[in-house]
């Protein structure tokens, strides 16, 4: 009995090497996944981006209006640029010099998701009026995973 | 090691170490108790046997990616439901599979081909050093599983990567029944020795 268990066992070892090889987890799934998980644990402490610079404008007004906001630690940075759509709710273009895994922005309860594309653009759409906040999970330069949000800024 | 007692519990291959299912568990509940940073290490612990359970339903590269992404946020979001933190793989690899049914299943009828043509699953890119390295034996039990059905091979894919001290509570956890797996898994294993035996593999030498 105890015999079968182990040939059992090291039969299902060699097809778990046969898989792992020829079927291999793709190169960058495990990190997105920390990333993605990061951004959704509101019990983690993020480092917080301070706003380093602002538009005149504080905030968008009407469609005419445009802000931008940079927010950085000192070695990530994060441009934010917000205008207004026809329908009164708001569009966020963001820039981040860094390679982002995962980006979330945060009105209260409710949570929007973007993807990074190329050199760092990311962008939501249809934003409602109101205080946000933005939580991204980026690789440093160091290969390790970091994890920030921004202050609450108006859009 | 001492509650490992259930029948049907794949002794550790690697002896040395905590195996995954109990690795797994203590950084849960070391995340529970307010270390985030456990969380991470959690997530590279179990998400590679979370991939290969979600690709032995047949699902493509994309769609395997999404059910594991669903998996993890679906415990962060769901994880005060986990009664007993030592089921916690457990519980994992049983989201992902109830997830990865769900998403065939919602494929396949958006497109019946697609299924067929994955099995069996052929390696997509191996380079020229890979295919040199695969050595005959392993090449011979690839081929192997591939000529079992695709229950079996679904199967013995989610058993070779999945862990489970306790399946019983980890069934009362999720209110799902405890199915027939035990026998289903040694049939599927017969098949598989009878079909090695027939191409005149030997390399089982202790069945």
């Amino acid at each position: 009995m105890l015999d079968d268990l182990a040939a059992d066992a090291a039969l299902f070892a060699r097809m778990r090497a046969v898989w792992e090889r020829l079927d291999p987890v793709p190169a960058d799934l495990v990190d997105r996944m920390v990333a993605a998980v990061a951004v959704e644990d509101l019990s983690r402490e993020y480092a917080l981006l301070t706003l380093v610079e602002a538009s005149t404008l504080a905030a968008v007004r009407g469609e005419t209006d445009t802000a931008t906001l940079q927010f950085s630690d000192g070695s990530t940075s994060v441009l934010l640029h917000v205008t207004a759509t026809e329908s009164g709710t708001r569009r966020i273009d963001g820039w981040v010099d860094a390679s982002a895994l995962a980006i979330r922005l945060a009105q209260g309860e409710r949570e929007w998701s973007a993807d990074a594309g190329e050199h760092g653009r990311f962008a939501f759409d249809d934003v409602p009026t109101g205080m946000s906040r933005l939580r991204l999970v980026v690789r440093g330069a160091d290969g390790d995973l970091h994890d920030f949000q921004t202050p609450q800024f108006e859009v | 090691m001492g509650a490992m007692t259930h029948a049907g519990a794949e002794p550790s291959v690697d002896s040395v170490e905590p195996a995954r299912w109990q690795r797994a568990a203590a950084l849960f509940v070391r995340w529970r108790d307010g270390d985030a940073r456990a969380m991470d290490e959690l997530v590279r612990v179990m998400t590679p046997p979370l991939w290969h359970v979600a690709r032995a339903y047949g699902l493509d590269q994309a769609l395997a990616q999404d059910v594991v992404q669903t998996t993890w946020l679906t415990l962060v979001r769901r994880h005060e439901t986990i009664l007993d933190p030592q089921a916690v793989s457990g519980w994992l690899t049983m989201c992902a599979r109830r997830e990865a049914w769900r998403v065939g299943k919602l494929h396949r009828r958006a497109d019946p081909t697609e299924i067929e043509s994955l099995e069996p699953h052929l390696p997509a890119q191996e380079s020229a050093e890979q295919t040199a390295a695969t050595d005959d034996e392993s090449r011979r039990l690839w081929l192997a599983v591939g000529q079992l059905n695709e229950r079996c091979q679904r199967l013995l894919r989610i058993v070779a990567f999945e862990e489970r001290p306790d399946y019983a509570r980890i069934a009362e956890d999720l209110a799902m029944p405890i199915g027939s797996i035990g026998p289903t898994r040694q049939r599927c294993l017969g098949k598989l020795r009878a079909v090695l035996e027939g191409d005149g593999w030997g390399g089982d030498p202790d069945a």
